[in-house]
């Protein structure tokens, strides 16, 4: 009992207030917009926020079972709980689908997603995993393993398929590039095969991270240019060139510049390294430009559908963009101080304007009653939230422990940038709930799970000696 | 190596995106109206309810133009759901290659536009739009689709309200409505896309009185654009009113009686109430059926056969086919020479042929003969004394001062210019003025010699018989005439204000009597040119007509009204190519006369003969 009590004293408390704050609200939100006059009532199961309130308490009382267990285990068993997780993964693809994706586990409306767990899992063996090495232990197997740990599960929910949570799992790699992991003996193995290159460690390698995001960025504009033909006179040479022959003819050209600043700045012995690195990323980034405009070609329908009306190279306010806009309409309308509670007249669940308002899309309703008013305070308890995390990581002794904070932080700052970005046009809409918001018992359940965990090992903090 | 500043980088990133994400979200909700505009647009829909059109009744109380219910057949693509093309093409009566055609045909129909982002052409066509798949379906053909439908998810039926004419006459003074133009929706925004607007004639001036007032109500609607409940209890919705009826002064039944006579002919009839200057009948023929040009469908099968039919079915002849007048333009020349003093009743001339050809009867001494022989040489000389009073001394000022004279008369009877009134299309015929000829000819060159055609209604003179019935309806009423119109009543209100404003012509009444008199022995003396107009219980005045046609058979002219002591109806008939006028014009002239004062006719001989004549008429199209 004297051992129950000091792990009351050592929860976080603001972190905690936070999320009962955060839980609140998305409980008001869910319960206006699904509101039904002949059912006023929460404590009735048979409306959404009867059952949005049911699994809210579900998951505070996981949570408590959480509490109620050493957090030593996840460390000890990361690696069972990460391979239960990947027998899930791979039953779910043989179980029937439901809205085009092989994602629920379960029976009838009683279903879990594995997905939402593999994110708990994931988090938990790349963190005992890579709290296990240091920088100089780095090899490639160890660059390998990390990064199948990681693979391994988004290749499963890729065939689901779950873009949504797909795009979840590269919040990661930001994890990994906090914690220092390299790309380098990946990489030196290719760049010392050159004859009288010998390198111990590039810069290319140890921010492999940034510089990836930094190519997705250029796979997106490759994207834009698809469907442009661009017409180039060059002295005199008309030209006319395919959008991505016009991206790799760009790098070429930024290629070329970077080039002659070189030889007209740098020395000899710089000269030689400088040369292989933008050799490399010039050959890199062609390869991603030619392979993204080929891979655009062999996704499905759907998610071409919404890459493109993401990137904006349709515009249909009816058709296929339809729910993006109708849910800007709703956002947009709230003004600056909203219209008020349940006046959400744009996004409530009834006038059916803003598809699934309830879930995905609850940020709808809320910034429309709310308005920009509202948004701030929003944004200002998911910021405290995201910044108690980093605070609580940074106060960690163990690195698994900090390891595993940053993953919740990335997790959940992924989650709000799509999620809110998917209402204001800055995301595509690939369906991923807001944490602690939307409606839905399983991510509820999960992101409740993942944060009693951080919670707990942070109460425990000063059990581990290392 | 430092990881922790690598800490800085994600927290960096993070306050970025949210930065990006507030500036954003303050710009959508705080600064930028559209996203506003458009969840209004979502939200709170406007439906606009469009009134049947207000109906019109003939002066009796018969009702002439009335309101059908039509059908049109929905589709909305993404609500079908596994159409079994065969059953459905079986059902609506086509091959299942027809209903595929018609579908591309919806979507093509769209049209696309220009997607500025894409670059590309991207058509309007929506899936999740109604679109009409059948248009303008009788209840008959709906009956027997509607109960099947509930087997063809995506499949509704909506009524619409189109035009009926159930006396299937008067298509050239009702008019017909036709969509609206894109100019005609940016110009009076009481009009959507696909509405109707009334595009000629009576549809067309009382438009603005027929349309009615259009309800507006606000409702909630889903995604999917049906309402699911009114916008604030209906606190702002306005309820559509139906245009109140028209009553117009017209007789339908003589209207179509006078379009059975004149079939397989062309020419005109204009029957006009003298007491009121209500038209009682305007028959422009051939005529065809209003309901032909009744709804999209039907005006684009049958306009373009009307516009080539050789006949001219679509001219409006009694409004403006311009012709000279001839002989009774001698029955004005008359009343202005009486006037003006420079003859009286009794004044006669011999029929002096070498001055203008006449055909053979004894001289004519007084006015009344005049007219009743018609004879050309009296009007020369008539008229004559008219331009050319000796006031001035040089004889061409004193032709222009006289011809100044006359052109005022003449004007006092409404000719020369188009009435103001609701009879749409009237082109003015020409009454040429001394500033005419001086253009013409030049100042002072020209006298009477020049210009004594017009003497006879020949010449430069052109009226449309409109006109010349309003010439009728002013000597049945000595003097006077109310401007002639269709309307005579808007709802409760009465007509225009200007129907009501009698006329004064420049004539004393008491000159009337020798032309009446004259008249009636054109009918009912022997010798006289109308006897075939004649009627055993009615006396009947009239003047014969013959004019001239370059282009072939002249045109066969009559005019008369009747009673004589109290006239009820006066009347011009044309046939176009049908020769002199007292043998065609004539008898079609007192059939109306007969049918409209007694209801029947009773020389049934007569009738047959002017229902069975073809004259200069095409049949082989």
């Amino acid at each position: 009992m004297r051992k129950q009590e000091s792990l009351t004293e050592y929860l976080d408390w603001p972190l905690f207030g936070a999320l009962i704050a955060m839980i609140l609200m998305g409980l008001a939100t869910v319960y206006s917009v699904a509101f039904n006059e002949a059912v006023p009532s929460i404590f009735n199961f048979s409306e959404k926020y009867g059952r949005q309130l049911f699994w809210i308490l579900f998951s505070l009382f996981l949570g408590l079972l959480v509490f109620l267990i050493d957090s030593d285990i996840y460390r000890k068993f990361a690696i069972p709980i990460y391979l239960a997780t990947l027998v899930l993964l791979v039953v779910v693809l043989f179980m029937p689908a439901v809205h085009g994706a092989h994602a629920w586990l379960g029976v009838g409306s009683f279903g879990v997603q594995p997905a939402e767990f593999a994110k708990i899992s994931t988090s938990l063996l790349l963190a005992k995993y890579i709290s296990g090495l240091t920088v100089k232990q780095q090899t490639t197997g160890t660059v390998l393993t990390a990064s199948s740990i990681l693979l391994i599960p988004m290749v499963l929910i890729l065939l689901q398929p779950d873009a949504g949570t797909f795009v979840v799992f590269t919040s990661f790699l930001f994890v990994m590039y906090r914690e220092g992991l390299t790309f380098d003996p990946i990489l030196l193995k290719f760049v010392n095969a050159i004859p009288g290159v010998r390198y111990k460690e590039t810069w290319v390698g140890s921010h492999f991270i940034p510089i990836l995001f930094g190519l997705v960025f250029l796979s997106i504009i490759t994207l834009l240019l698809d469907s442009v033909v661009l017409n180039l006179n060059l002295f005199g040479f008309a030209l006319e060139l395919s959008g991505s022959t016009g991206v790799i003819f760009g790098l070429l050209l930024i290629y070329l510049i970077s080039w002659l600043v070189m030889q007209r700045f740098s020395t000899r012995r710089e000269r030689t390294r400088m040369m292989v690195v933008l050799t490399l990323g010039l050959l890199i980034s062609s390869a991603i430009s030619l392979g993204v405009d080929k891979g655009f070609g062999m996704l499905r329908a759907h998610q071409k559908d919404r890459i493109e009306l993401f990137l904006g190279l349709r515009e249909d306010p009816n058709g296929d963009d339809y729910n993006r806009n109708r849910a800007m309409a709703a956002v947009g309308s709230g003004g600056l101080l909203g219209k008020g509670y349940r006046e959400a007249s744009v996004s409530s669940v009834r006038s059916n304007h803003v598809p699934e308002s309830e879930t995905d899309f609850i940020f709808c309703p809320y910034a429309e009653e709310w308005g920009f008013v509202g948004v701030l305070v929003l944004f200002a308890l998911y910021l405290f939230m995201l910044f108690r995390i980093i605070v609580i990581a940074e106060r960690q002794r163990a690195a698994f422990n900090r390891i595993y904070a940053y993953c919740v932080a990335m997790i959940l700052f992924y989650h709000f940038a799509i999620n809110i970005g998917m209402n204001i046009g800055f995301a595509p809409v690939i369906g991923i709930p807001l944490p602690f918001f939307s409606y839905g018992g399983s991510s509820m359940m999960s992101f409740s799970v993942m944060l009693f965990i951080l919670l707990k090992l942070d109460a425990q903090r000063k059990d581990v000696l290392r | 190596m430092n990881l922790d500043a690598r800490r800085n980088v994600i927290l960096v990133f993070i306050f970025l995106v949210i930065g990006i994400y507030l500036f954003k979200l303050f710009y959508m909700q705080v600064i930028d109206e559209t996203w506003a505009l458009r969840a209004q647009e979502i939200a709170e829909k406007r439906k606009e309810i469009f009134p049947p059109r207000g109906v019109i009744f003939d002066r009796n109380g018969k009702k002439i133009v009335t309101n059908q219910t039509y059908y049109n057949l929905m589709m909305v693509e993404d609500s079908i759901q596994n159409l079994d093309t065969a059953a459905f093409a079986k059902l609506i009566g086509w091959s299942t290659e027809e209903v595929r055609n018609r579908f591309k045909e919806i979507v093509e129909g769209e049209g696309t536009y220009f997607n500025k982002i894409s670059g590309k052409r991207t058509p309007n066509y929506q899936t999740i739009r109604a679109y009409p798949f059948l248009k303008e379906l009788t209840l008959e053909e709906m009956s027997k689709i509607a109960p099947h439908l509930a087997n063809f998810k995506g499949f509704y039926e909506v009524a619409t309200s189109a035009r009926n004419y159930p006396y299937k006459s008067a298509a050239n003074i009702l008019g017909y409505l036709s969509e609206v133009y894109r100019e005609e929706i940016e110009k009076d925004r009481f009009y959507k896309p696909g509405n109707t607007i009334g595009r000629s004639g009576i549809e067309r001036f009382y438009e603005k009185e027929l349309r009615g007032v259009k309800g507006i109500k606000y409702i909630v609607t889903s995604a999917l654009n049906n309402a699911i409940e009114s916008y604030a209890d209906g606190k702002y919705d306005t309820i559509a009113r139906q245009a109140p009826p028209l009553k117009m002064g017209m007789d339908v039944e003589l209207q179509t009686y006078g379009e059975q006579l004149m079939q397989k002919k062309k020419g005109c009839i204009v029957a006009i109430d003298p007491a009121t200057g209500e038209i009682l009948s305007m028959v422009s023929a051939p005529s065809y059926d209003p309901n032909l040009l009744v709804g999209k469908r039907n005006i684009s099968a049958n306009y373009p056969k009307l516009a080539r039919d050789p006949n001219l079915p679509l001219f409006p002849r009694p409004l403006q086919a311009e012709y000279p007048p001839g002989s009774i333009f001698k029955l004005v020349q008359s009343l202005i020479a009486m006037q003006e003093g420079v003859i009286t009743a009794n004044t006669g001339f011999p029929c002096d042929k070498s001055l203008v050809g006449c055909h053979n009867h004894p001289s004519a001494r007084n006015i009344a003969e005049a007219i009743q022989y018609s004879c050309n040489p009296y009007y020369y000389m008539a008229v004559r004394r008219i331009i050319q009073q000796g006031v001035k001394k040089n004889n061409f000022a004193d032709a222009a001062y006289g011809l100044g004279k006359w052109y005022k008369y003449i004007r006092s009877f409404g000719l020369g210019g188009i009435f103001d009134t609701d009879v749409t299309g009237q082109r003015p015929g020409l009454i040429p003025s001394p500033a005419f000829y001086d253009k013409w000819y030049g100042h002072h060159t020209w006298a009477f010699s020049t210009i004594r055609s017009i003497s006879i209604g020949q010449g430069e003179v052109k009226l449309t018989p409109l006109q010349m019935a309003n010439i009728v309806a002013i000597i049945a009423n000595k003097g006077w005439y109310y401007t002639p119109h269709f309307v005579r009543s808007i709802g409760k209100d009465g007509a225009l204000p200007q129907f009501e404003k009698k006329r004064w012509t420049m004539i004393n009444y008491r000159h009337f009597d020798p032309v009446i008199e004259g008249m009636r022995r054109v009918v009912n003396e022997e010798g006289g040119t109308g006897q075939m107009a004649r009627l055993s219980d009615i006396t009947v005045c009239g003047k014969t007509g013959t004019v001239q046609n370059p282009h072939g058979e002249d045109h066969s002219v009559f005019f008369a009204f009747a009673p004589m002591n109290k006239p009820k109806i006066a009347i011009a008939v044309f046939v176009e190519n049908a020769g002199w006028g007292g043998t065609w014009a004539a008898p079609i002239a007192s059939l109306i006369i007969e049918k409209y004062l007694k209801g029947k006719v009773s020389d049934l001989d007569k009738e047959k003969r002017i229902l069975e004549a073809q004259i200069a008429y095409q049949t082989n199209n």
